[in-house]
């Protein structure tokens, strides 16, 4: 064993910075580089994931997708924790694609669920202490002193008599040391943190104020085309004629390429490509189909109606229904949604009949690696997939199917030159994958002050369906991911039934930040408030009596309480306050809004978020993501929907698919409930209580509930 | 083509329809200045033209000839350090994309009005957005940086 993981640590000459330690080898016989499907051994080689050079820089791999979330920043804090270096020595880059960088529970290399702190804070930790011990042995034994009398400080180990060694001296002879045991390491306990727990600088930011940092719309190749792609107008539509003799007239379009479903237009920049395409004459085997926002709602409501599978029982179910007083009925329908990441989809290829290079903000990059491969008719091993900064993702590049990679690999491989293939806004936004629509009935029943039942049907579209998580995350007919948060809530119901129907439509379904909890939040968090006015009661109170066998939850709500000034809140002027709160990837969130109505529409003046998610790693990046999502969740329950008419997507542009402006920002105060616990998620938890939070405050103002999103629909009809 | 861009003149050999996004990323080299929507509806790819703040997507390199444009790259006078040093110090980028075109609307303004107000900021900022959502830390920025020009 012993040997063998020494095989791993090989000494490599870079032209970057002279001697560099811990170049990455794979085992002989190990799985090829793009393996996927295995949880990696605990713990990797430190050398894959640390390089340490003689100028005294420290170069971190960082495994999961810089997409805004600040992971090149946090996991290096992880390492730096017990590294015991010099944090200025620092950069972050991201890892090629190993096995090795395997995602700890989910076995493949991905970055998603809100689990990047969560997957690798025992890991990554664990890498900083290998190689930190490992520079102490190797300073032990340069000086011929015992182990124990060498010590690591900020980036040098010291010896009493002997003075101290860089780890830029020490790195290639540490290169040669033993990988310690797991028993010989106790990590740090938190009373002892001196990086965990600091709000660090992101180590990216530098480069993204001055434009340097390279996304991969900036990816630039020796003799590039740029290809823009004429795509179906809907799922299903095959090309009947194309006349390309305009296209190819255009300025600037050097070719005009027939895909499968698809027309691709290569020119010297990407305008001119643009153009050619509008100048494309294609006809496609049908003008539409009769699919459209109406059309969906009538199947919804028609599943509701019809039996349905039960995700969750407690007690007598939906019985005592009958023996209600009074009974609260809800339809709640909320849209299909968009991820509309502010960079456009790309991937830049290069594929010479042979091998292929590619690059792309990929989330899943040994996935996406595995497709391009396929499509190309070439072993995983002949590509290379780079992973670049991205503009932003929420769930988009973790593609399903890979579709946009499939796109590109299969252009490369009719066109066999390098190639950056762009999506235009338009493309993005009408190019499938979104966030299910979801139509939610619920029945409460109420005795006096008592609640007797909730029933609870979700209608939703499945995400999982036809991908390989279909068999782990779809058991019997219930996807958890439609109904998570509402089956098995913390809510102490006493007789409680959640049932879901699946609909299928022609429309593509992908997680959206927070998934389910995106729909299941909004209509769970704004029935207990009508809960609330139903008992008369506070909705803290109610919220308390609920969840008083859930910790997590009783801590969010003191101290949102509390930081919010709930109990003395002004009720007089026109402002009202809302509350809500979720749970979701292991961390709670709750937030309380100031809302007041302008031309008709919620306002939101400020926000009060409290938040347990365990040891917060890097506090004003953790706060940026709570704000972040604040904007994410509200555009979405003001103003977004994807409409479908005739099968197309009408929404294009950002002028139909409105995101928040800093106008609208409110004043958003984040705290996080003090805690050791390893972290849980965060780059979703914030999104999914926001909406109902605002919904529960408009009520207070207009005794209207809002039950169709987004709320521009429900308030201007 | 002649234009001039961050003080050189730089020849492009392309249409004069194209618009100034794409001469800059795609023929000159300089991506700092993102496309994120194409309509001037975004602000990604905000630059200067003869000081003026302006979507250079929706500008034809032919209305641009004789001017003077600046880009994120060419940034180096005392105001727009000021504003990159606030961006870091208040962790606004997150996933970094808009903020080229974020700073630039916030350097025209900081170079317009030397203390600005909410109102002045949400005017001259609104036409940008941030689908990260990082409109909070974009005004404490703005506000830093302005005090710290006086
Ligand atoms: S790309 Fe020009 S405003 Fe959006
Ligand atoms: S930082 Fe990501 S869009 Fe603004």
């Amino acid at each position: 064993m012993e040997s063998s993981r020494r095989e791993l640590i090989k000494t490599t000459t870079l032209a970057l910075g002279g001697l560099v330690v811990g170049f990455y080898v794979p085992e002989k016989g190990s799985s090829p580089a793009w393996a996927q499907g295995a949880v990696p051994k605990a713990p990797p080689a430190p050398n894959a994931f640390i390089r340490i050079a003689s100028d005294e820089s420290i170069t971190i791999f960082i495994n999961k997708l810089e997409m805004g979330q600040g992971v090149n920043t946090s996991m290096a804090q992880l390492i730096a924790e017990e590294l015991e270096c010099d944090w200025q020595k620092i950069q972050s880059v991201s890892a090629p694609v190993d096995p090795v960088y395997n995602h700890t529970m989910m076995g493949i290399q991905m970055t998603g669920g809100s689990t990047s702190l969560a997957s690798s804070w025992e890991q990554h930790r664990l890498l900083g202490a290998n190689m930190r011990e490992m520079l102490r042995q190797a300073a032990a034994e340069v000086w011929k002193v015992p182990l124990d009398s060498c010590q690591a400080q900020k980036g040098t180990i010291v010896h009493t008599q002997k003075g101290q060694l860089t780890y830029g001296q020490l790195a290639e002879a540490a290169s040669r040391m033993p990988l310690p045991t797991r028993e010989s390491i106790t990590l740090k306990a938190a009373a002892a943190y001196q990086v965990i727990g600091q709000s660090k600088a992101r180590v990216d930011a530098a480069d993204k104020v001055n434009g340097k940092a390279i996304f991969g719309l900036d990816v630039k190749l020796p003799g590039m085309l740029h290809a823009i792609v004429l795509h179906p107008p809907f799922a299903g539509a095959h090309i009947k004629s194309v006349d390309d003799k305009k296209a190819k007239a255009t300025a600037g379009v050097i070719d005009v390429v027939r895909m499968k479903d698809r027309v691709a237009v290569l020119a010297k920049n990407t305008f001119a490509a643009i153009k050619g395409r509008d100048a494309l004459a294609v006809t496609w085997d049908k003008k539409g189909t009769d699919a459209s926002s109406s059309s969906f709602l009538a199947a919804f409501q028609k599943a509701a109606k019809g039996d349905a599978p039960i995700a969750e029982t407690r007690g007598l179910g939906e019985k005592p229904l009958l023996k209600a007083k009074r009974t609260i009925e809800a339809e709640y329908v909320l849209p299909f949604l968009a991820h509309a990441a502010m960079e456009p989809l790309n991937v830049t290829i290069n594929f010479d009949g042979k091998t292929c290079e590619m690059w792309s903000g990929h989330q899943m990059p040994g996935i996406d690696t595995m497709r391009a491969a396929q499509i190309l008719g070439i072993d995983p091993s002949a590509v290379t997939a780079h992973t670049t900064y991205v503009g932003g993702s929420f769930g988009r590049r973790a593609s399903k199917d890979c579709d946009y990679v499939a796109v590109a690999a299969e252009l490369a491989k009719l066109v066999k030159k390098p190639l950056k293939v762009t999506w235009t806004r338009e493309d993005d936004m009408r190019g499938g994958y979104y966030r299910p629509m979801a139509l939610h009935r619920v029945r409460v029943g109420l005795k006096d002050k008592n609640l007797l039942a909730w029933d609870h049907r979700v209608v939703c579209q499945s995400i999982m369906k036809g991908t390989p998580f279909e068999a782990m995350m779809i058991k019997g007919g219930i996807e958890e991911a439609a109904v998570e948060g509402i089956a098995h809530t913390p809510y102490a119901f006493e007789n409680f039934r959640c049932t879901q129907n699946l609909v299928d439509t022609p429309m593509t379904t992908l997680w959206w930040r927070s998934v389910g909890n995106t729909h299941t939040a909004y209509v769970m968090e704004t029935m207990i408030d009508e809960l609330a006015h139903a008992f008369e009661q506070d909705p803290f109170v109610l919220r308390r009596q609920l969840l008083a066998a859930s910790p997590r939850h009783l801590a969010v709500l003191d101290l949102l309480e509390e930081r919010s000034g709930w109990k003395t809140r002004d009720k007089s002027g026109p402002h009202a306050f809302g509350v809500a709160l979720h749970q979701s990837f292991g961390s709670v969130v709750g937030h309380v809004v100031m809302v007041s109505i302008v031309d008709k529409m919620p306002r939101v003046h400020k926000v009060w978020s409290a938040v347990h998610c365990g040891q917060v790693v890097n506090p004003e990046q953790a706060k940026t993501q709570v704000e972040g999502s604040i904007v994410f969740g509200l555009s979405a329950a003001l103003y977004q929907e994807i409409a479908v008419e005739k099968g197309r997507v009408q929404t294009g542009n950002f002028d139909t698919y409105p995101v928040m402006r800093i106008d609208e920002m409110p004043v958003v105060d984040v705290a996080f409930v003090a805690s050791t616990d390893a972290p849980s998620g965060l780059g979703e938890p914030a999104v999914p209580p926001i909406a109902p939070a605002v919904a529960n405050a408009y009520f207070a103002l207009s005794k209207k509930r809002l039950r169709t999103l987004p709320f521009s629909k429900s308030i201007q009809v | 083509m002649n234009l001039t861009i961050n003080g050189k003149t730089m020849t492009v050999d392309i249409e004069g329809d194209t618009p100034l996004l794409w001469a800059l990323r795609d023929e000159l080299g300089l991506t700092g200045t993102k496309f994120g929507c194409g309509k001037a509806l975004c602000g990604a790819c905000t630059v200067h033209i003869d000081g003026q703040p302006v979507r250079s997507c929706s500008v034809p390199i032919s209305a641009a000839v004789g001017k003077q444009i600046s880009t994120i790259e060419g940034l180096n006078d005392p105001t727009s350090a000021a504003v990159q040093k606030a961006w870091v110090e208040n962790h606004v980028p997150q996933c970094g994309y808009c903020q080229s075109g974020q700073i630039m609307s916030a350097v025209a303004l900081l170079r317009e009005k030397k203390q600005p107000t909410d109102s002045d900021i949400d005017a001259a900022m609104s036409g940008n957005i941030c689908r990260c959502g990082t409109y909070q830390r974009i005004k404490a920025a703005i506000k830093q940086a302005a005090g710290s020009l006086t």
